[in-house]
């Protein structure tokens, strides 16, 4: 393009400057046809089934009826602000804030001990790998229906053996007190394995020669952790914590199948709220207006952790 | 100039899409409708589903169906309501009894009065063909909505060799509230403070608990709900405040019922499993335990504390609206035939739902069946005493308002009363739009 400009600026008369415009408007897509041409496929299903329907769930969210057989009517921001007003949308969201530290926090801390134990390869070690692996190959839905009956009250595998020890049972999901933290459970035993691949990525890339001068110069395993490996794997930290927390707010299949948001509300999550909205309630205003809060939290969290990242690759 | 020719190359593919989708219904042949079916139970359902489609084509050579499986009762919905959207409607739907009024509210369904007329019969003899306790949730505004299709009660069902155990004859089950607390604290084991074996479980999850506040609150004498009209609901009243009260007191006061919030499979286990001498639940489980069990059980009506009586539950059959006159010809021809007495007979016998449909119990094989299962009987006897399943605007939403204060009394977090209240506030808060338009709108 840039050995181009020069060209077309000699041949250019100061008559027709629009004329110029356009037709360096026309070389340059010319020259970059090919490229939209091989992105036309996904360009396509992207607009049909991502931007199209974001667009749709913004249109939707500025319209609302006020009685059942009323017209929709446009109602500007009334839907956000109803949301935002909805005792059951805030507690949806604290659920979901003490479910997404609560699960990211431990299901990483464990991804990498898992990560540091097994970091040698060889075939003990594989096999373990695997087997901490599987359940991320576990459907959440096969899984879900699997705890199910492993948390059922007395008759219950995990009351089987506990029930040993405690005065008590508990009433692993039907206790407001509990049941966030027995879906929490499910969700660190699920993904530790997934977040310890990446872990076991990063620590390929921790360089041999400086862990070699390390112990050298006689540095402990604790001194060569805390001065080499953690630093080295701060990227992973920061791409696992970004995966983790996008889980805890996207993944919720295993509220639909164990507790349905309940009991009273104490396991209901953002986006098991907004299908309340759309298909309880049906709502789809305060549905598309809850959705809208919630995509722009996630874009934000997203940009911030790029940013971040880019800023570390850029810095010094 | 890029837009326009991406716009153009989606425009083509749409085109050739809904060509391809419209083909099969300009070319010759038969009538093609589909029928969504959820699934509820458990997951021979769809095979069974099947087997009476396959059967349907077999005799009809008008009509082609296909039945689509679309999921719980809950998702059935959705799709439903997203392919009415969507301007395609399935030509017929098994939906959860109590969805249609909101459906009616919402213009989602066909009044299938001119239907029924244009065979030649009225609606009354129409809908004499089943018990009268299900009519209630087919009828609206005294047009017919919807067909039962296959239907349950709660029952009380109870671990026979225990109660022998404890000195209780299971021939003579508990009929009032005093006889079935004395039976469930007879029917407690415990280990100091541990409890081994509970008197009685409830099921408490979504859908199933307003089922059984609505249950207990009907023995109790109440309504739970206005019949008539669907803007009205009766939680902060004494009849429900003494069904609470006394459910709250199996748990904290005589301690003969697991505290908490216990969903129904987690109800059903216990009770196989025998960690539960009694249960209440849907007379769709009786198969479950008749199959399950390895020990002798007994069924028997819910005890009354003023009256008995109990909901209905199950799906009636419904048409969505904005069908074409031949589908719809079509499904009607198919719901029919679905719920004529022999077919009626042999779904309840595949499922362990019941036949909706009187004659079906005098077909030869129910007559034998029935013979052969006596528990199975007690469901149909039950509904000389059931009343309609409560169906308001905003059905679920409503019924929700009242779950999740019941849960946070049966965890000891509320006292009854204060639980009705806040029950009431808030369902009254869900249907304002509805009554603004209806009960509130003067002249």
């Amino acid at each position: 393009m840039s050995l181009a400009e020069p060209a077309t600026l000699s041949v250019a008369t100061p008559a027709a400057p629009r004329l110029h415009i356009l037709r360096h408007v026309t070389k340059r897509l010319k020259a970059s046809l090919p490229a939209y041409l091989l992105l036309l496929p996904s360009l396509v299903s992207l607009a049909l089934f991502t931007y199209g329907a974001m667009g749709r769930v913004l249109i939707d969210a500025l319209y609302q009826r006020a009685t059942p057989k009323a017209p929709l009517r446009f109602v500007g921001l009334d839907n956000i602000a109803a949301v935002l007003a909805d005792a059951a949308f805030t507690g949806a969201v604290v659920n979901n804030l003490i479910y997404a530290v609560g699960t990211a926090a431990p299901s990483i801390a464990l991804a990498l001990l898992f990560a540091l134990a097994l970091a040698r390869t060889h075939a003990v070690n594989s096999a373990l790998r695997a087997a901490l692996f599987l359940p991320v190959l576990i459907p959440m839905v096969a899984a879900s229906a699997l705890f199910l009956f492993i948390f059922l009250p007395n008759v219950g595998l995990l009351d089987y053996y506990i029930g040993r020890l405690l005065p008590v049972l508990p009433n692993w999901l039907g206790d407001p007190d509990i049941a966030l933290y027995a879906i929490m459970i499910i969700t660190i035993w699920k993904n530790a394995g997934y977040y310890m691949l990446f872990f076991l990525a990063g620590l390929q890339a921790v360089p041999e020669d400086v862990m070699e001068a390390a112990h050298l110069d006689g540095a402990g395993p604790y001194q060569r952790l805390r001065h080499i490996i953690l630093p080295e794997l701060k990227p992973t930290f920061l791409f696992v914590t970004v995966i983790a927390i996008l889980n805890a707010v996207t993944q919720v299949d295993h509220v639909f199948v164990m507790t349905q948001g309940g009991p009273s509300n104490s396991t209901n999550l953002v986006l098991f709220y907004i299908y309340q909205q759309a298909v309880e309630h049906y709502d789809i205003g305060k549905a598309s207006a809850a959705t809208l809060l919630t995509l722009a939290a996630l874009m934000g969290l997203t940009a911030l952790s790029f940013r971040t990242m880019a800023n570390r690759e850029g810095g010094p | 100039m890029l837009f326009s020719r991406r716009l153009m190359l989606g425009l083509a593919m749409i085109g050739t899409m809904a060509g391809a989708l419209a083909f099969p219904a300009l070319a010759e042949g038969p009538t093609e409708v589909d029928l969504f079916f959820p699934v509820p139970v458990d997951g021979k359902l769809a095979r069974d589903m099947g087997t009476l489609i396959k059967e349907f084509n077999e005799t009809h050579a008008d009509v082609k169906a296909t039945a689509v499986y679309t999921g719980s009762y809950d998702d059935t919905l959705i799709k439903t309501r997203a392919a009415i959207k969507a301007g395609k409607p399935p030509a017929a739907v098994i939906m959860s009894a109590n969805f249609l009024l909101d459906m009616q509210i919402e213009n989602e369904l066909t009044n299938l009065d001119s239907l029924i007329a244009a065979d030649g019969t009225t609606k009354e003899k129409f809908l004499g063909q089943f018990f009268p306790a299900l009519q209630g949730n087919a009828v609206i505004n005294r047009s017919v909505y919807g067909v039962p299709f296959h239907n349950s009660t709660p029952l009380l069902y109870i671990n026979a060799d225990k109660a022998k155990e404890a000195g209780l004859d299971p021939n003579k089950p508990p009929q009032t509230w005093a006889e079935l607390t004395d039976w469930a604290k007879k029917l407690t084991k415990r280990e100091g403070d541990k409890v081994t074996q509970w008197g009685i479980a409830i099921p408490c999850a979504y859908d199933y608990c307003g089922w059984m506040m609505e249950t207990l609150t009907m023995s109790n004498g109440g309504r739970y709900y206005n019949e008539e009209f669907g803007g009205e609901v009766y939680y902060d009243t004494p009849s429900m405040l003494g069904a609470l009260t006394w459910w709250n007191d199996l748990i904290h006061k005589h301690k003969v019922h697991a505290p908490g919030a216990t969903p129904g499979p987690a109800v059903s286990t216990s009770f196989v499993s025998g960690n539960a001498a009694m249960m209440m639940l849907s007379t769709g489980s009786l198969t479950y335990v008749r199959d399950n069990a390895k020990f002798a059980h007994k069924v028997a009506f819910i005890p009354r504390n003023v009256r008995n009586a109990v909901p209905i539950g199950g799906a009636s059959l419904i048409m969505p609206a904005g069908l074409e006159a031949d589908r719809q010809k079509a499904a009607w021809t198919l719901i029919k035939w679905m719920t004529s007495p022999e077919k009626n007979a042999w779904w309840s016998r595949a499922t362990g739902y019941f036949a909706p449909n009187m004659a079906a119990y005098k077909t030869p094989d129910m007559v034998e069946f029935l013979g052969k299962n006596p528990d199975a009987k007690t469901a149909v006897e039950q509904l000389d005493v059931a009343k309609p399943w409560f169906a308001t605007y905003k059905t679920v939403p409503v019924r929700k308002n009242l779950e999740d204060e019941v849960m946070l009394v049966l965890n000891g977090k509320k006292q009854p009363k204060e639980a009705l209240a806040a029950a009431q506030k808030a369902a009254d808060e869900t249907l304002k739009p509805y009554n603004a338009e209806t009960s509130l709108k003067l002249p």
